[in-house]
């Protein structure tokens, strides 16, 4: 039997958010080394789909989706012509043989068993079948490719209104709605802790850390399982990378810089020395999850992100690395001199080098050796003065 | 002891803290931190935009206050800045209120169990004497 699919692509993030984490839509963007349209084509492959085509939203030429492959089966369309190009593609199946076409609108990530889903549809004798998810119809049909009546309908309601009734094929399969940073970060903690099918890229380096080809891992950069280390990412000296975080490929964690239960999505550049959790990190903006704020951070020193060119990301290394000895050897002659840090220091303790100068602020009230200095009840008072 | 006697500053930071801003800021808080034991409270409510200089610039004054033995709080945290100052580890420096008032509050209403302890027993123990 000839069954194709077909996967739209042309769902962005909230436009009622003044701020996005990246221009590419959640379903183009890489979680543990490659995009959920990867995941989902690849799946397809497996499973011996004749043709896989995917019809993506892109203003531009090449959707980065291609990065890896996959140059044949991808269709860029534009905002205006998106459900057209869809539609034809379909007719242009129809025509080319298929007799069942699966039709995947991202948006949402899931794993759908793709033969039960098609043996309930031949069984039903349906035109049109529609899948759900825990009682809720989600984007994903199997539509007889004869009736084009049908699919026409389907693909000019922006798949909203079906022409005849279909039955629901209920998925007890993995799923992720992938509407925001929250789900991005789901899908990545559910692909490290091996809840959902698919797997992360790139060689198993110790039970629980994958890391790709081309990362580097500094000396004394710490990575604990399960994490994630994408290709060309860089995860500097004394940096930690922890708690089912993922770095995705050419993203940068500067020196010290702690990532926990966090994603650094694609050419993000984490600062040095800061303290990054329950977050995601995107083109010069951060979503923490546990404050539900998704911020703008223009302070290059915090966040920031590489150029996806490589010639103008050799260009800005080049000129930092040329930068960096006048610099140093201006500070070291004009520049004040900071008093040496006690040993008692600990992480906790420390603020980020990226402030600078206010780096070496010592916390004299907080301190116990300093507390020793003062009256008793003088300590009493700071020691609970946060309470 | 009289903690409540002495002014307390309320100051609301702007929309956006950078090097610029924060220097201005700076400058218009630079005669609050002077004064002998200076009590200061840091309003970012309307704080969207806080980068590593505005950070700087709340560990400098509160460095000064400290010099001169008073103190800087901060209320009523933006999730913006509240974002910045846990990226840049520099949250768990400052106390932190829930708003102006409370923060206002804490320099006078404050008092540790050990210390009206003491308070209590004092004045129970002059109480006999002054019958």
């Amino acid at each position: 039997m000839d069954i194709r699919a077909l996967v739209l692509v042309n769902s962005a993030w909230d436009a009622a958010e003044p701020v996005v984490l990246s221009p590419l839509p959640p379903a183009l963007l890489e979680v543990a080394g490659k995009s959920p349209l990867q995941r989902t084509i690849e799946r397809l492959n497996e499973c011996g789909f004749e043709q896989v085509l995917a019809v993506v939203e892109a203003e531009d030429s090449q959707p980065p989706a291609t990065r890896n492959g996959n140059h044949q089966c991808i269709v860029p369309a534009s905002s205006d012509r998106f459900w057209r190009i869809a539609e034809n593609a379909f007719n242009e199946m129809a025509q080319g043989g298929a007799e069942l076409v699966l039709l995947i609108r991202m948006g949402a990530y899931t794993e759908i068993d793709f033969e039960k889903l098609v043996q309930f549809h031949l069984n039903q004798q349906s035109r049109v079948t529609q899948v759900a998810h825990q009682g809720q119809p989600i984007e994903v049909f199997c539509i007889s490719a004869s009736r084009r009546n049908d699919a026409a309908s389907l693909f000019r309601s922006q798949l909203s209104r079906c022409r005849s009734e279909c039955p629901l094929f209920e998925n007890k399969e993995y799923f992720n709605a992938l509407s925001g940073p929250r789900d991005l970060r789901q899908l990545a903690i559910d692909i490290l802790t091996l809840k959902a099918e698919s797997r992360p890229v790139g060689n198993q380096v110790r039970p629980g850390v994958w890391v790709a080809d081309g990362a580097i891992i500094e000396k004394g950069a710490r990575v604990v399982a399960p994490a994630f280390v994408g290709s060309s990412a860089r995860v500097r000296s004394h940096a930690v990378v922890t708690r089912c975080s993922a770095v995705e490929h050419h993203a940068q964690v500067d020196c010290g810089t702690v990532v926990e239960n966090s994603t650094v999505l694609p050419y993000a550049y984490v600062g040095a020395g800061l303290d990054l959790a329950h977050s995601v990190v995107g083109l010069g903006s951060l979503a923490n999850l546990r404050r539900d704020a998704l911020i703008e951070i223009t302070d290059r020193k915090l966040i920031s992100f590489a150029s996806e060119t490589p010639g103008r990301r050799f260009l800005n290394s080049a000129m930092a690395f040329t930068t960096f000895l006048p610099k140093q050897i201006w500070h070291g002659m004009f520049g004040k001199s900071q008093p040496q840090q006690r040993d008692l220091q600990t992480a906790l303790r420390q603020t980020s080098p990226a402030l600078g100068s206010a780096a070496g602020y010592n916390a004299s009230a907080c301190d116990t050796e300093a507390a020793g200095e003062f009256p008793s009840n003088l300590a009493i008072v700071r020691r609970y003065g946060h309470q | 002891m009289d903690i409540s006697s002495r002014p307390v500053v309320v100051k609301r930071m702007p929309e956006r803290v950078n090097s610029r801003t924060a220097r201005e800021f700076l400058r218009d808080v630079q005669p609050f931190l002077t004064t002998d034991r200076p009590q200061l409270v840091f309003d970012l409510s309307q704080v969207r935009q806080l980068d590593a200089a505005g950070v700087e610039m709340l560990l400098r004054c509160m460095s000064e206050a400290h010099k001169r033995d008073g103190d800087l709080k901060l209320a009523a945290l933006s999730p913006q800045a509240a974002v910045v100052l846990e990226l840049t580890r520099t949250e768990r420096l400052f106390e932190i209120f829930e708003t102006s008032t409370d923060a206002v509050r804490s320099f006078s209403g404050f008092l540790p169990n050990a210390m009206r302890q003491q308070l209590l027993h004092q004045k129970n123990t002059s109480a006999p004497l002054a019958a």
